[in-house]
C-alpha cells in the first residue's frame, strides 16, 4: 500500500468513532471516582457519548461525500453510515436497558460501560473496514469485550460457564478465520476486498482457495451462530446478564453480518458459485434446528435465543441466492440482508427488555412466570405480544416485512435453491409461530399464580424502551417504502 | 519451490543430530555406570538440601496480576525499541510516526491511574 495514503487522516470520517471511544474512556476514569450508587452516573456520561456520535453520523450523512481515511482501509460511504446509525440507535437502547439492571446489581459498572462502548466501537468500524485486516480487527475488537461481559455476573456459575464456552468458541473461530484470510492473502497478493475481487475473478478457482473462503465465512458464521458453529449461543445467551445478551442477539450478530456481507458480496462475489449454496444449507439447517429447538424450552432468555439463532437463519437465505455478476439481484438480496437486520434489532432489543422488566420480579425467567401478565402489567404484555407476534411475522408489523422482503429475492433468484429456501422460510414462519404465540396464550390466557405477584415495574429508561421500540415495529411496517428505500441505498456489492 | 524446501535440510540434520546426541550419551552412560540406587539418591535434587513439600505448590494471585501488568509493559517496549531505531530515517514521515506512537502511549499511560485508583499496585 502506498505509504502516503496510509498517513492521510480524515478526522471527520473518524468523528462518530471518536467520540464512542472518547466516552468509554470517561466512563471508565470517571467510576473510579464516584462511589458507591453514585456509581450508576457513569451510564448517562456513555448514553452522551452515543448520542454524540450519532450526530456526528447525521452531519456525515447529510455532508453525503464518501471518505476515506488510513488509504481505504477506512471509507464512510451510505453503506458504512447506514449500519452506523443503527449500531447507535441499538447502542443507546442496550445503554437504557442496562441502566437499572446494573445499577441495582451494583458492581462492575465502570468497566460494563467500558467494555460495551468498546464493542461499539469496533462495530461501528465494522461496515467501514474495506480491508481483511481492518475487517479481522474490527470483529476481534466486538468479540473480546463479548467474552468478558458475558461472565460479568461472576457470582453464577452459569455465567461463568456461558462466558468459557463463548470465549473458547470465539477463539477457535478467530483462528479459523485468520487461517483462511492469509490463504486468500497468499493467492490474492492484497488485502483489500476489491483488489481479492479483482484477482478472483480473473485467477481460476483454486481448491486451496475454495476452501479458504469457507474458513472465512465460518469464521463469521460463529458471530451469527449459524448453525454448525451455534453451540456456545444458548448457553452464553442464558447465563450473561440479560442486556448483554440483547447486545449479543442484536448487535454482535449485525455486525456479524455486516462483515460478511462486505466478504461476500465485494470480496469473494466472483466465487459466489461455490459458497453460496454452502450458505443455503447453513440457511435451512439454521433455521429449522433453531425453530424446532426453541419449541421445547420452557426458559424464556433460552427460548429468545433459540429464535435468535432461527432468525440468522433467515437473514442468510438472500446470502444464498448471490450469482457472480447478477448485478440487479445481488443488490436486491444486499437490501434485504440490510431490511431484516434493522427490522429484528428493533423488535428483538424490545423483547429482551420486557424479560428484563419482568426478571425483576421472577429471577427464574421462567415463560411460567408470565402468566397473567396481561391483568397485571397491561401495557408490558401489549408490547411483549407485538414483538412475539412481529417475531413471527405477522402483517401488521415490522417482522412481517422483513420476512417479505427475505421471502421476496428468494423467489426472485428463481433457481431451485432459491424456491427450496423460499419454501424453506414459509414452513419455518409456521413452526415459529407455535412457540411465539404460545408464550402469548400465557401472558393473556392463563391465570396468574396464587399469590398474585406484585405488578411489574420496569421504570423510565426502560419503559421508555419498550414503548419507543414497540411504536417503531409497528411504525416501520407503515413506513416499509421507507426502510426499503433506505437499504436501497445503502448497497455495496462488487464494481462491476 | 524446491530450493524453499531445501534451505529446512540444515534443521532437520541439526534436529537429527540433536536426538542422535541425547540417544549416545544416555546409551553410553547406562552401559558405563554402576547401578546402586537407594532412597536418598531416588529423592528430587534441591541444591543439596533435603525436598520440601510437594511438587505442586499455591502462588498467590496477586503475582497473576503483576505478572499481567509486567506483560503488558514489556510488550509496550517490545513495541518502541523497532519504530525507535527506524524512527531516525523516517524522513518526512517523523511527525507521523511520532504522533501515532504517542497516541499508543496515551492508552497504555492511561491504564496506570486505572490500576493505581483500583489498588492493583498495593501489595498488602
Amino acid at each position: 500500500m502506498d505509504v502516503d495514503q496510509a498517513t492521510q487522516i480524515d478526522l471527520f470520517a473518524l468523528a462518530p468513532e471518536l467520540a464512542v471511544l472518547g466516552a468509554s474512556l470517561l466512563v471508565l476514569l470517571i467510576e473510579l471516582f464516584l462511589h458507591g450508587p453514585r456509581k450508576r452516573f457513569v451510564n448517562p456520561i456513555a448514553v452522551l457519548g452515543v448520542l454524540v456520535a450519532f450526530g456526528f453520523v447525521v452531519a456525515l450523512w447529510l455532508d453525503g461525500a464518501q471518505r476515506s481515511s488510513f488509504g481505504q482501509m477506512f471509507v464512510v460511504d451510505d453503506y458504512a453510515l447506514a449500519f452506523k446509525g443503527f449500531f447507535l440507535a441499538v447502542a443507546l437502547f442496550v445503554l437504557l436497558i442496562s441502566y437499572r439492571y446494573f445499577s441495582e446489581i451494583r458492581t462492575f459498572q465502570g468497566e460494563y460501560y467500558f467494555l460495551m462502548l468498546a464493542a461499539f466501537l469496533g462495530m461501528m468500524l465494522m461496515p467501514s473496514a474495506r480491508d481483511l485486516v481492518m475487517l479481522f480487527i474490527a470483529l476481534e475488537l466486538v468479540s473480546v469485550p463479548g467474552f468478558i461481559m458475558a461472565g460479568l455476573r461472576k457470582f453464577d456459575l452459569r455465567s461463568n460457564e456461558g462466558a468459557m464456552k463463548f470465549f473458547l468458541f470465539g477463539v477457535l473461530s478467530a483462528a479459523v478465520l485468520l487461517f483462511g484470510l492469509s490463504i486468500v492473502y497468499g493467492f490474492t497478493g492484497t488485502t483489500t476486498l476489491e483488489g481479492v475481487a479483482a484477482s478472483l475473478s480473473a485467477g481460476e478457482a483454486n481448491p486451496l482457495l475454495l476452501a479458504a473462503t469457507l474458513f472465512v465465512i465460518a469464521g463469521f458464521g460463529f458471530k451469527v451462530s449459524a448453525v454448525p458453529f451455534h453451540f456456545w449461543a444458548p448457553d452464553t445467551y442464558e447465563g450473561a446478564p440479560i442486556p448483554v445478551t440483547a447486545f449479543l442477539a442484536v448487535a454482535s450478530k449485525a455486525a456479524g453480518f455486516a462483515g460478511l456481507l462486505q466478504v461476500t458480496f465485494v470480496a469473494f462475489e466472483p466465487l459466489a458459485d461455490v459458497w453460496a449454496p454452502v450458505l443455503g444449507v447453513v440457511a435451512i439447517l439454521t433455521m429449522t434446528l433453531g425453530n424446532l429447538t426453541a419449541l421445547t424450552q420452557t426458559n424464556m432468555v433460552r427460548l429468545l435465543a433459540y429464535s435468535s439463532v432461527a432468525h440468522a437463519g433467515y437473514v442468510l437465505v438472500p446470502f444464498a441466492v448471490v450469482q457472480p455478476g447478477d448485478a440487479a439481484l445481488n443488490a436486491d438480496a444486499f437490501s434485504a440482508v440490510l431490511v431484516y437486520l434493522f427490522a429484528y434489532g428493533a423488535m428483538n432489543i424490545g423483547a429482551f427488555a420486557v424479560v428484563i422488566a419482568v426478571a425483576r420480579r421472577h429471577p427464574g425467567r421462567r415463560v411460567s412466570d408470565y402468566a397473567g401478565l396481561g391483568q397485571r402489567s397491561p401495557g408490558l404484555a401489549v408490547a411483549l405480544t407485538t414483538f412475539l407476534v412481529s417475531l413471527g411475522g405477522i402483517p401488521p408489523l415490522v417482522g412481517f416485512v422483513a420476512k417479505l422482503a427475505v421471502f421476496f429475492v428468494a423467489v426472485e433468484a428463481g433457481t431451485t435453491l432459491g424456491i427450496v429456501l423460499a419454501a424453506a422460510v414459509a414452513i419455518n414462519t409456521v413452526i415459529s409461530l407455535v412457540y411465539y404465540l404460545r408464550v402469548a396464550r400465557v401472558v393473556w390466557m392463563e391465570e396468574a399464580p396464587e399469590p398474585e405477584p406484585e405488578p411489574v415495574q420496569p421504570g423510565l429508561a426502560l419503559g421508555f424502551t419498550v414503548g419507543g421500540l414497540a411504536v417503531v415495529t409497528v411504525a416501520l411496517f407503515v413506513l416499509a417504502p421507507l426502510l426499503w428505500g433506505a437499504a436501497d441505498q445503502a448497497v455495496l456489492i462488487a464494481s462491476g | 519451490m524446491t530450493e524453499y524446501y531445501e534451505s529446512y535440510t540444515t534443521v532437520f540434520a541439526l534436529l537429527a543430530a540433536g536426538i542422535l546426541l541425547v540417544a549416545v550419551a544416555f546409551t553410553a552412560s547406562r552401559l558405563v555406570r554402576p547401578d546402586r540406587s537407594y532412597g536418598g539418591k531416588l529423592s528430587t535434587y534441591e541444591c543439596g538440601i533435603d525436598p520440601v513439600g510437594q511438587g505442586w505448590s499455591q502462588t498467590h494471585i496477586r503475582y497473576y496480576l503483576f505478572a499481567f501488568l509486567f506483560v503488558i509493559f514489556d510488550v509496550e517496549t517490545l513495541f518502541i525499541f523497532p519504530w525507535a531505531v527506524v524512527l531516525g530515517e523516517a524522513g518526512e514521515l517523523q511527525p507521523f510516526m511520532l504522533g501515532v506512537m504517542l497516541v499508543f502511549l496515551f492508552f497504555v499511560t492511561l491504564t496506570l491511574p486505572y490500576e493505581y485508583k483500583k489498588g492493583v499496585l498495593k501489595w498488602a
